[in-house]
């Protein structure tokens, strides 16, 4: 992908974005240090940091098929688990030593079984499990959630021998929060006219987070900050588009949006605005009530959990407003129900109490093909606007 | 005022030239390999049926279709749902949904009353719904595209397909044919198979009358029958070949930039 950034920083975000291992990840074994994979967004972070652990949030880039892979999913699986997986038995995450599964979705749960049975030989993880993540919006589903993390807790200090103190995860929230608050600080700057960052450049700067050292990723976002802040804004571009979705850590798929002139401004996506618009509680004396709390409530949430809804739609418009967008793609991988069903709801209430805001369902593969397809699409989308 | 539009598509390509706003010449062809060169072609003919001496007489040339991106000759390029709502809507100006099937996608597009989108949905990225999907069919039956086509042959008890993917409902073809089935009746189904799935996509878009097809799959008069039972609407019949429709859209899209 080309880039006008002229900055150290977001190279070294490219090269963690790019691949599954990188030179930091690198670094930090090279010290003795453990990583531990994780799944979706719910997993909370914070206690893997707490264990000691680099927590990584678990891609497919650089898969180019499924073939080793399908052998366990079949094609109408989501691609998203099917890359991940097929890299796995290519052993490909050697570099892991646990891994955290969650009931975020069924493709992507059968993960877990599959890992034990095949791929954690392979990769030589010595630690697996499977969360389990509350169907349901509510209170009740806190408490629920609240457990599980402290079972993670206990199997986690278990096997690491570490002692998960209250004030280890405090302290790891702490770096989170402010970690949160940087990558929302980045997405300030595009509410510009000429925002200095495109969509897909911001997408590699949100992605590298999630393969990184926490503090070495600040120091390296807050060098990108103010590298941006003089930098030479993006013009140009026909319309301001807001991406709303599920999994997307491909820049490509934002790349060629933007290169039919549509400037993706924000998004709510999972590598996104919904990983860090809110922080955690640290008023809370319990931290891992204040992390149920957190990821299972006060978060936007992803449609897989019920109840949601228009919480998750009076966010999109807000964003929408903030960073004056003219038109919202709503991204989806083939095959997956709960998006499906989101973005016909999320274009109807646009219609309905939306002002008329242009909508676009777009979807895709986990590896971009049919970009013909794509093209046309938004060209069209765009077309919409500016005929 | 003379302008032309060339509508590269999958499968044939299309030019038009317009004069002063009427139509004056117009060719199809089945593409070749190369998108430039089917875009060349097929311009050529028109250019020489217009009885123009060249390509230079056009004031402004654009493109559309999948290999929009490869005429040589266009200033600019539009996708080819823009232009399909502008010229179904130029040549019927009550048309407010266009249903456009061509040989490999199909597209339902909401038309505003000034002919620009309102709204799209497009199939699956698959040939189910398609031209190649009735290519198929029509060589499991060996029967031509006429034989689906025909409204004679339109069976009164449509057999259910329920595959819509073009290589297992070929299958599922096969064996309605071995286990005696009325050939009308898997012809009349075949069509109700690709009707039934345009109906769900104009139902997501929200059907508006007027409807018109367009593309080339437009002319399969079976379909348009089982399509308009369907959706309990008439179906309206274009004045100008609505395989054209997307070339006409592109010249009026090349006249209109003229005009400012």
């Amino acid at each position: 992908m080309e880039t006008k950034i002229k900055s150290g920083a977001f190279q070294k975000f490219a090269e963690a974005c790019g691949s599954l291992m990188n030179s930091e990840i690198q670094a930090w074994l090279d010290q003795g240090g453990k990583v531990a994979g994780f799944f979706c967004s719910t997993v909370p972070e914070e206690i893997l940091m707490a264990a000691g652990y680099l927590p990584f949030r678990m891609r497919g880039t650089g898969s180019t098929d499924t073939e080793l892979a399908d052998a366990y999913f079949s094609p109408i699986n989501c691609s998203y688990p099917r890359h991940v997986m097929n890299q796995a038995l290519k052993g490909e995450f050697k570099f892991l030593d646990a891994l955290i599964c969650v009931n975020a979705c069924d493709h992507v749960r059968r993960i877990y079984d599959n890992w034990i049975r095949y791929a954690k030989g392979i990769n030589g993880t010595t630690f697996e499990t499977v969360m389990s993540l509350p169907r349901k919006w509510g209170d009740r589903q806190v408490d629920w959630y609240y457990d599980e993390i402290n079972l993670l807790r206990e199997n986690l200090a278990k096997h690491t021998g570490v002692e998960i103190t209250d004030d280890k995860i405090k302290e790891a929230i702490k770096l989170n929060n402010q970690l949160r608050s940087l990558q929302k600080e980045l997405y300030e700057l595009r509410k510009k006219d000429n925002p200095p960052i495109t969509g897909a450049e911001a997408l590699v700067a949100v992605v590298a987070g999630t393969a990184m050292p926490k503090d070495r990723y600040i120091e390296l976002l807050r060098q990108l900050i103010d590298d941006l802040k003089d930098a030479e804004g993006n013009d140009g571009y026909k319309a301001r588009i807001m991406l709303v979705g599920g999994e997307l850590d491909d820049p490509e798929y934002i790349n060629i949006i933007e290169e039919q002139g549509g400037l993706v401004v924000t998004d709510s996506n999972c590598f996104g605005s919904r990983l860090f618009w809110v922080n955690v509680d640290e008023a809370e004396s319990d931290p891992v009530r204040a992390l149920a709390k957190y990821y299972v409530q006060d978060r936007p949430t992803c449609p897989r959990t019920y109840g949601s809804q228009p919480e998750r739609m009076e966010f999109t418009r807000t964003l929408a407003r903030e960073f004056n967008v003219d038109g919202i793609i709503g991204e989806r991988l083939l095959y997956c129900d709960n998006w499906l069903v989101e973005h016909y709801m999320t274009k109807f209430d646009l219609k309905e109490h939306g002002g008329n805001m242009p909508f676009l369902a777009l979807d895709r593969e986990y590896i971009l093909s049919g970009k013909g397809q794509i093209k046309t699409r938004v060209q069209a989308f765009l077309e919409t606007m500016e005929l | 005022m003379i302008v032309g539009g060339c509508d590269i598509g999958s499968t044939t390509g299309k030019a038009v030239v317009i004069k002063d706003g009427e139509v004056v010449a117009s060719h199809i062809l089945k593409s070749t390999t190369s998108p430039g060169k089917t875009a060349r072609l097929a311009m050529d003919a028109a250019i020489e049926q217009a009885e123009l001496s060249s390509i230079d007489d056009l004031e402004k040339i654009i493109g559309t279709g999948y290999g929009r991106l490869k005429v040589p000759f266009a200033e600019e390029n539009i996708s080819e749902i823009s232009c399909h709502a502008k010229g179904a809507h130029w040549m019927e100006p009550s048309i407010r949904t266009v249903v456009d099937i061509g040989g490999q996608d199909c597209k339902v597009i909401s038309v505003s009353g000034k002919g620009t989108v309102s709204e799209f949905v497009m199939n699956d990225r698959c040939a189910a719904g398609t031209g190649k999907f009735f290519e198929a069919m029509a060589r499991a039956l060996d029967c031509g595209l006429e034989g689906i086509s025909a409204l004679d042959n339109q069976g009164p008890e449509p057999c259910p397909i329920s595959n819509q993917c073009s290589v297992f409902a070929e299958s599922e073809v096969v064996t309605l044919v071995n286990e005696g089935y009325d050939l009308k009746n898997i012809i009349s189904g075949i069509n109700a198979s690709v009707a039934s799935r345009l109906s769900s996509m104009v139902r997501r878009v929200g059907l508006i009358k007027e409807l018109a097809l367009t593309g080339g799959c437009s002319k399969n008069e079976g379909l348009v029958k089982s399509l308009s039972s369907k959706l309990d609407v008439g179906v309206i019949t274009l004045p100008i070949d609505p395989q054209l429709a997307g070339a006409i859209g592109a010249a009026l899209f090349a006249a209109e930039k003229l005009g400012k």
